[in-house]
């Protein structure tokens, strides 16, 4: 178990992380940001 | 010495040599050569007593900000089981391109981070969130217009800036993105009379995946 679990911490990497989903509340927000501002020019 | 006699002999080499990669590999990190940093570290990790989780903390204390600047993120449960929730959000910043939130997880951790000296490691880290926030400003773009959205307006960014609470101007932006360019987290050029960031319609936003930036 124990080489389970050291093999644990050298597996919990994500190097394939970087997606093109914008649809979580940052994204969401900058969205309106930038469309509000957009309108009001 | 007396006390040598009581191990087994063939430990001695592989805790010796976890020792010596992970003294090494620190001091890659000081010299900011991530690669052989990160196969120092990893090779650390991957040898080390797996029961000793203080080790291995210490090891990752190191390892994170190396694998981070390479552009690879650690699993939430990883930061979780060796409590280095300090990480936490500097994760998030990356994932969503938020500058504001990289800056202040930075300044609350600061005198952790200025103690086992990876705190200019991290604060490097920027330039991969302008590339984040960048890509996203891009995509939220391309749903709007496919045909323009290849062009990004300073002012945008500018705006986007503004509404994290960072106050920047279009030359400082214009500074930013040519940084961004020379560095190549960004494929494109300026207009700079139309001030224009125009990104190659080819992979605008290379991955790092595991390269060193060049610095």
């Amino acid at each position: 178990d124990a080489k389970k679990e050291g093999k644990e911490a050298t597996q919990q990497w994500e190097d394939d992380w970087d997606d093109d989903d914008v649809n979580d509340d940052f994204s969401l927000q900058l969205k309106r940001e930038l469309e509000s501002n957009t309108e009001k020019k | 010495i007396e006390t040598a006699r009581i191990f087994d002999f063939k430990e001695f080499p592989l805790r010796d040599k976890v020792t010596y990669m992970y003294y090494t590999g620190r001091l890659e990190v000081y010299n900011e050569n991530f690669s052989a940093a990160d196969h120092k570290l990893s090779y650390a990790l991957s040898h080390c007593n797996p029961r000793k989780e203080r080790n291995i903390r210490m090891i990752l204390k190191y390892l994170i900000p190396v694998k981070l600047s390479i552009g690879i993120l650690p699993k939430t449960t990883l930061l979780e089981k060796y409590n280095l929730t300090e990480y936490n959000n500097i994760v998030l910043a990356l994932r969503r391109g938020d500058l504001r939130l990289l800056r202040c997880a930075l300044q609350e951790h600061e005198d952790q981070f200025l103690r086992s000296g990876v705190y200019l490691v991290l604060e490097k880290l920027e330039l991969q969130v302008y590339q984040r926030l960048l890509k996203k400003i891009y995509i939220i773009q391309k749903q709007k217009d496919q045909n323009k959205a290849h062009q990004i307006k300073l002012d945008l960014i500018v705006r986007a800036l503004k509404w994290l609470e960072i106050d920047m101007d279009v030359d400082e932006v214009e500074c930013i993105m040519s940084i961004l360019i020379y560095k190549n987290f960004v494929k494109g050029y300026f207009a700079h009379k139309s001030k224009v960031v125009v990104l190659s319609k080819q992979d605008p936003f290379p991955r790092l995946t595991g390269k060193a930036v060049n610095s």
